[in-house]
């Protein structure tokens, strides 16, 4: 049986950096991934922010770019009322995750981090209560491999932390499901395109991500138990407009989970256990976004297990280093982020025409950096004429 | 217990995510159910993006 310092379950953006990571402080690495290739099948938007490039001290390579993208195009139920928002936030890439994942995962190897795809884990070993290995099928034959700590980092399903015995199980309420198709013959500019309507996608929002030229990823989100399903929704919003999306030819169908509910913090460790990224939750609760945030998490998760893994202080105590700098860092932002989604899932579609004709690009910019109180008293006269609204707002301040 | 329909199924692993006992394994491509963990809560029903999934209330087996 192998013996590793850390041992990461998932190679997806998180796994990969925690790999990265935990390889450069000096720990022995195995990476697993159930996939024979990673970052397939796609199961997201696929849009990324400039910023975070610089903030995780990451290159793009320019292969992994589908397009780049200014701005951001927000669009009110009815149609009527457009915002558009272009700063240094807005600004980044809608990238090909095929092509993304494995760049990253080609930077833990070359970091020194073993890698093992087309290999499940399909149980943890467990020992006195401490998580101390995994096993796997490797290229269809039973394995294990034995480590101080793993980093559970195995996005939407989060089955490791789960025979781990951490709780990670996605309430539906606090879920998001979401389909989108790859599209040729949509007409787009360098912006993500936002729709909001309760109609068309309760408790989410439809997008229009471009992704070079005439193609687009066309995708619907909802939160959780509303029925019938996803697809339903998407079909429905390509169908009711054919002016935009009429000669638009599907060659591509993605989906997946997008856990929304409070990114987890202390929950997310247990002894010799650490979950991080999708599978912890972490997941801006707004717009859904988790492949950056998966990778910042991923960073804290590898460094933190390979110093501790080094030193044999895997317990729990130790590994909680890991949600302290997460609380520091990332958990106040998006907690912010959920108190603002909260508020816009009691919005109907008749509050969101009346909010959106009262606010600008600053305004949004403002909402979205949590400055509630400065837009809300900018809707004062709005919001005395709609009572119900100003229940729902005040729940900002 | 649980039936996918495996030629709508785009193995997103949406049901395996909200199963509270991990009765659900996506294996590659594919959903392996448990129907004996199973206790038929429907969550992976309501969960599924691509209607998928259909729950045969208190059957261990097809």
């Amino acid at each position: 049986m192998e013996k590793y310092d850390v041992i990461v379950a998932g190679c997806g953006p998180c796994g990969a950096m925690a790999a990265r990571a935990a390889a450069k402080a000096g720990a022995k690495v195995l990476a697993i991934d159930r996939r024979k290739e990673l970052g397939a099948p796609v199961r997201c938007g696929e849009g990324i922010g400039l910023h975070w490039m610089e903030e995780l001290g990451i290159k793009m390579n320019p292969k992994a770019v589908s397009a780049e993208i200014n701005g951001s195009l927000l669009i009110s139920p009815d149609w009527t009322r457009k915002v558009m928002i272009k700063n240094k936030e807005t600004k980044g890439f809608v990238v090909d995750r095929k092509v993304f994942d494995k760049e990253l995962a080609i930077e833990a190897g070359r970091c020194g981090a073993d890698i093992l795809v087309h290999s499940e884990i399909y149980d943890v070993i467990r020992e006195g209560g401490k998580t101390c290995g995994v096993k796997a099928l490797v290229d269809g034959k039973k394995q294990e491999f034995r480590a101080e700590a793993v980093i559970a980092a195995d996005g939407g399903e989060s089955t490791v932390a789960r025979l781990a015995g951490l709780n990670t199980v996605a309430s539906l309420y606090d879920t998001d499901f979401g389909v989108e198709y790859e599209m040729v013959n949509v007409e787009c500019e360098d912006l993500i395109e936002v729709y909001f309507s309760n109609a068309d996608a309760p408790r989410g929002y439809v997008w229009i991500f471009p992704k070079g030229k005439d193609v687009a990823n066309v995708g619907v989100g909802i939160g959780g138990l509303h029925t019938p399903n996803a697809k339903y929704y998407l079909d429905k919003w390509i169908r009711a407009h054919p002016e935009r999306l009429g000669k638009a030819k599907t060659v591509a169908i993605k989906g997946g989970i997008i856990p929304v509910g409070a990114p987890m913090t202390d929950e997310a460790v247990g002894e010799g256990i650490i979950a991080a990224g999708t599978a912890a939750h972490q997941v801006d609760p707004i717009h859904g976004g988790g492949i950056c945030l998966a990778m910042e998490a991923g960073k804290m998760a590898g460094e933190v297990a390979a110093k501790n893994a080094l030193a044999k202080t895997c317990d729990r105590a130790h590994l909680l280093e890991y949600a302290e700098i997460y609380k520091k860092v990332r958990a106040p932002k998006l907690m912010k982020r959920l108190k603002l989604r909260k508020v816009l899932e009691k919005l109907s579609d008749d509050d969101f025409n009346a909010v959106f004709a009262h606010l600008d690009d600053k305004d949004i910019d403002n909402l979205l950096k949590s400055n509630f109180a400065a837009v809300v008293g900018k809707m004062s006269r709005l919001l005395l004429n709609r009572p119900g609204l100003l229940k729902a707002m005040s729940a900002l301040l | 217990m649980i039936e996918v329909n495996k030629n709508l199924c785009i193995y997103c692993g949406a049901c395996v995510g909200v199963c509270p006992v991990l009765a659900n394994r996506l294996r590659e491509t594919w959903i392996e159910h448990d129907p004996q963990k199973c206790i038929d809560c429907a969550s992976c029903v309501k969960a599924c993006p691509m209607a998928a999934i259909t729950l045969h209330k208190g059957k261990k087996s097809l």
